[in-house]
């Protein structure tokens, strides 16, 4: 027991963070609570450290310990900072800001149990408790827009979810353990193990916004505040991406799951970017850009019970896809929402112009930015893994993204039309900061990554 | 990261970055300029401890694109690296009050990768390419003020004589690629034969339209239209040195009837554009003149099959000639003009920035200690092994020390007025260097020997005639007017030999023909580029309009009817979660069968 507990520092450390968070909002100290939120990010990142070549599980097995979860971790805590400090960029000094501070924490630490689930109990427990939080999270502003998000997103949730927890009984039924590891051992014939399957693809499909589980997203994102939008888009997506991962690879191939999450990937990436293709708020379109995002990070997943790049080309996406996406998002945050305001933008503050080009073009995957680097494993992934179709269809839809991330980039550099006056950014350096690391990660880790590998 | 790369890689992302950030303009491009020169002379240093490096980039199958560091490309490559520094220090006070900065910057930085790229290049395709784009960057820069009159003929003119005799360059390249079976140039030099003649002489062709050689000198005196750094900077180092460059790397395989053409053409261009210089009013074009006459000097040299004297004489003429155009410009500022009437008087007023120009001028023509002095010495001593090159040679010299004389007695000689311009800090920085390596450049000379293990003949007689030809020169120059110098010569060299006499109709007039059939076959290019443009813009339309119909009108058809839902959201909220959980309901649906489908087809 003291054991297990040892490898559990990260996680114990997040949640006392939380505790003191909630006990830092109750005594109206939000900057205190922010406080005790950044310290713990950090302190539990450096204590995942330790961890990075440990590969085993605890408590019988339901929590992993493996790449995946450090990994997840590593990548996780610190964007959970990131968001933490763009939420202090957008609510400071409003009612109920510490309250977001913690619940942030907690998600988090939700995402992390999703990440590192080994058992059906511990998906759920995953599931309900980034659920939970987000639901608050959006209906925050307490206004008709983001209550109207966070019903849609909670009733879609719970539906989801029900659909999920029923389906997965027939797998505790079938193979008599709730372990994923013992889901080789199936009794029971084919319909048990779909049943099962299919109430993963349900829950997490819902979590990480997949065709056809992706209706609530733009909603829930547009009527959230800015910073929670980039936070739910970045951190719940992974954890569920991850969470795929986790339980798929455990799932004999005979399932032919391969099979539909590459006719889902398929499927999300192009209605995704073509959903995009018509948004004028900025968003939106993020929103759905992030939906076909998660159709990419499929890309991988498709792969992950036949070799072992798709693993990494998982976390490497995933690395970049945090950087680029809540950069985005900062610098929505810094310019506005509307397609609009981005005209001249570029002219206007030429350094943050070059970032947002930086971030946009490594979304759209163009060399030699950390997202093309993360794509062009996926690729290989897939292509490895037999899915050869699937990469042709996921290269086609670049040419798509190109064309939805253009629409913002060629705006920003047009003369406006009547004066500068129209370009109204805001100068903060919370937002500043977001964005100039986000951007320099993307740029730097893409050139890294091309001269190591 | 090897040295070469960064040479080049150096000023082009100054150059990418300037574009989009439009800021701070000076500093990235004397950052990205400073990187390169710093690792030139890396390259430089690791060339004298022995080591040659080279790097081989994907190009066309079986012949990839190289760049080598041998002891002569790393030599170039200090040179261009110097000379484009400084004379980039000096543009920062030169171009301080021009609103167009970053145009200038990016420009002149892409100018120097070009050249860098050229004089590195292992293989003919790169430079080949690099010759292209040096050619394209110098029609920006000639042309950098277009809305000035005159400017954009000088900057057309320029492009299209050097583009002429570019077909040399090409049809040569391609009997040595036939001839050899690789684009590497080392390997290529080993063609013998008559494709090493035919070869020869197409790269002389080249050669003359890029270092303004008879017949094709008229663009470089045209080509003072653009600012003075870019003057600067094509005379010395760079643009017309490419050509001299050329023939110096390929003068291991000349045979010797290409070697008399060279020599022909060299020294006839010493004296004609010497001529023409004693003549000029005009102190830019008599110093562009100059040029012609001294890259005249340097075919001399290689055609008396010495490439290592022209070698030196154009790196001593690089720093001269870099710093006597930025003094120039100096005075220009002054005096808002550069024809000479005007600036009479003009060094008075500015007696450091004369003295820098006098050394310069007298290291141009020749005077100990000076750098110009010895390379000099090298061409004439490789020239009296064939007396009419010696000859030729000699004319030229006279002629240098007499037209530079000339200038340097118009500076002095008439009233100072008051001057004031702004910036001259940043600029005398960048003579003052020049000046001092037009100075000791001499002193390296020997060491240059040794690293390209070449040995040059030393003759006594040689240096008495060149040193009694530069002081007679000067003599001549500084007491005898023009006019009288010129004697009946004189109106033909007033209009560059413009060549009203014989020399028109015998090699001008059919090189502009050939210029303007050049020209025309370019207009039909042009339109059936322009032709294939059009249709490209109507396909374009087309696709447009059917996009609009039936995609675009699709999508919108989808945008409206969301925007529809959205607005029944507004009414009645549970009514869209339904519908959508329907369609969640309907693909779990589809998910469900494939999955009980799948087992039985795979």
């Amino acid at each position: 027991m003291a054991r297990d507990l040892s490898y559990l520092f990260p996680e114990m450390t997040l949640s006392m963070a939380v505790v003191f968070m909630l006990l830092a909002e109750m005594v109206r100290m939000p900057r205190l609570a922010l406080a005790f939120g950044l310290v713990g990010l950090a302190l539990a990142t450096g204590l995942t450290l330790p961890l990075l070549d440990v590969n085993t599980s605890v408590f019988s097995g339901t929590y992993r310990i493996d790449d995946l979860s450090t990994w997840a971790k590593l990548i996780l805590l610190p964007g959970t900072a990131f968001s933490l400090v763009l939420a202090r960029a957008e609510l400071a000094g409003k009612d109920r800001e510490g309250s977001v501070y913690s619940l942030i924490c907690l998600v988090t630490l939700g995402a992390l149990m999703l990440s590192g689930a080994g058992d059906m109990m511990l998906l759920v427990l995953g599931v309900v408790l980034t659920g939970l939080g987000s639901f608050a999270l959006v209906a925050y502003p307490r206004d008709d827009a983001a209550t109207e998000a966070a019903m849609k997103f909670l009733v879609f949730g719970a539906v989801t979810g029900a659909v999920m927890i029923y389906g997965l009984t027939f797998w505790f039924g079938g193979a008599g353990s709730t372990l994923f590891s013992e889901l080789g051992n199936m009794r029971g014939g084919s319909l048990v193990m779909v049943a099962g399957l299919v109430a993963t693809i349900v829950g997490l499909g819902y979590k990480a916004a997949l065709v056809p589980f992706h209706f609530w997203a733009p909603d829930a994102y547009d009527g959230a505040p800015i910073s929670v939008a980039a936070y739910l888009s970045v951190i719940t997506k992974i954890a569920a991406i991850f969470a795929f991962a986790q339980v798929l690879r455990d799932l004999p191939l005979e399932t032919g799951w391969p099979l539909i999450i590459a006719l889902i990937s398929a499927v999300t990436m192009t209605l995704g970017y073509l959903a995009a293709l018509v948004q004028t708020n900025l968003v939106r379109l993020l929103a759905y850009s992030s939906i076909a995002q998660s159709g990419y990070f499929l890309l991988g997943i498709v792969a992950v019970g036949s070799n072992t790049l798709a693993l990494q080309s998982v976390i490497v996406f995933g690395a970049a896809y945090v950087a680029m996406n809540l950069g985005a998002f900062a610098m929505v945050m810094v310019v506005g929402r509307s397609l609009d305001d981005f005209k001249g933008f570029g002219r206007h503050m030429p350094v943050a112009g070059v970032a947002m080009v930086i971030l946009l073009l490594s979304l759209a995957g163009i060399p030699p930015l950390f997202g093309f680097v993360g794509k062009v494993l996926l690729f290989g992934a897939a292509i490895d893994a037999g899915f050869t179709w699937l990469a042709v269809i996921a290269i086609l839809n670049s040419v798509l993204a190109l064309a939805v991330y253009l629409r913002i980039i060629v705006p920003m550099y047009q003369q406006p039309e009547d004066g500068a006056a129209s370009v109204t950014a805001t100068k903060q350096p919370l937002l500043t900061l977001v964005w100039v690391v986000t951007a320099v990660v993307t740029l730097i880790m893409g050139l890294a990554a091309e001269v190591l590998l | 990261m090897n040295l070469i790369t960064l040479v080049l890689l150096a000023p082009l992302l100054a150059a990418i970055l300037i574009l989009p950030l439009r800021r701070w303009p000076e500093a990235i491009a004397l950052a990205g300029i400073g990187i390169s020169f710093a690792a030139a002379l890396g390259l430089l240093a690791a060339g004298f401890s022995g080591t040659t490096s080279q790097v081989i980039l994907p190009g066309l199958p079986e012949m990839p694109l190289r760049l080598v560091a041998t002891p002569l490309t790393s030599v170039l490559s200090a040179l261009v690296a110097t000379v484009a520094a400084f004379v980039l220090l000096y543009a920062v006070g030169y171009m301080g009050k021009d609103n167009e900065k970053p145009r200038f910057f990016t420009t002149m930085l892409l100018f120097v990768t070009a050249m860098q790229t050229l004089v590195l290049a292992g293989d003919w395709i790169t430079l080949l390419a690099a010759w292209e784009l040096i050619g394209f960057s110098s029609y920006l820069l000639i042309g950098f003020w277009y809305g000035r009159e005159g400017v954009a003929g000088a900057a057309t003119r320029a492009f299209i004589y050097t583009r002429s005799a570019d077909l040399g360059l090409y049809i040569g390249i391609f009997v040595l690629i036939a001839a050899a079976g690789t684009t590497e140039i080392s390997v290529t030099l080993n063609v013998t034969g008559p494709a090493a003649i035919i070869a020869g002489l197409l790269l002389l062709i080249a050669a003359i339209g890029k270092s303004a050689q008879v017949p094709l000198y008229d663009w470089l005196q045209r080509a003072m239209a653009g600012p003075t750094p870019v003057s600067a900077l094509l005379h010395s180092a760079t643009l017309v040195a490419a050509g001299a460059i050329l023939l110096i790397r390929t003068a291991p395989m000349l045979p010797p009837q290409a070697l008399l053409a060279v020599g022909l053409v060299g020294g006839i261009t010493a004296v004609v554009t010497g001529l023409i210089a004693l003549g000029e009013r005009d102190l830019k074009r008599m110093l562009a003149a100059s040029t012609s006459s001294q890259y005249g000097l340097m075919l001399v040299a290689v055609g008396a099959g010495v490439p290592m004297a022209a070698l030196l004489h154009l790196i001593a003429h690089a720093a001269i000639k870099s710093s006597l155009f930025l003094g120039a410009g100096v005075f220009q500022h002054d005096r808002d003009s550069t024809a000479m009437e005007d600036m009479a008087g003009a060094g008075r007023a500015r007696p450091r920035i004369f003295a820098g120009f006098a050394i310069s001028a007298l290291a141009l023509a020749g005077i100990p200690p000076l750098s110009g002095f010895f390379s000099k010495d090298a061409i004439i001593a490789a020239a009296l092994t064939t007396p009419w090159l010696a000859a030729l040679a000699l004319v030229g010299t006279v002629l240098t020390g007499a037209y530079m004389a000339r200038a340097l007695h118009i500076l002095w000689a008439g009233k100072p007025r008051a001057t004031s311009s702004a910036g001259v800090v940043w600029m005398g920085a960048g003579i003052a260097v020049l000046v001092v390596l037009a100075i000791i450049l001499g002193a390296g000379f020997p060491a240059l020997e040794q690293l390209l293990e070449v040995e040059l003949p030393v003759s006594y007689l040689a240096m008495a005639l060149g040193l009694a030809a530069a002081a007679s020169g000067l003599a001549l120059g500084w007491f005898v007017p023009a006019a009288q110098l010129l004697g009946p010569v004189r109106p033909w060299a007033l209009r560059g030999f413009a060549i009203a006499g014989g020399f028109d109709g015998l090699v001008l007039r059919p090189a502009m023909a050939i210029a303007r059939v050049c020209e025309r076959l370019e207009r039909v290019l042009y339109n059936g580029v322009l032709a294939i443009g059009q249709s490209n813009l109507e396909l374009g339309f087309i696709t447009r309009k059917s996009d609009e119909q039936g995609i675009d009108a699709m999508i919108f058809g989808l945008v409206r009817r969301t925007i529809a839902a959205g607005d029944r959201v507004r009414l009645l909220q549970s009514g869209l979660i339904h519908r959508e959980l329907a369609l969640t309901v309907i693909g779990t649906a589809i998910i469900t069968v494939v999955l009980i489908a799948a087992p039985m087809y795979f």
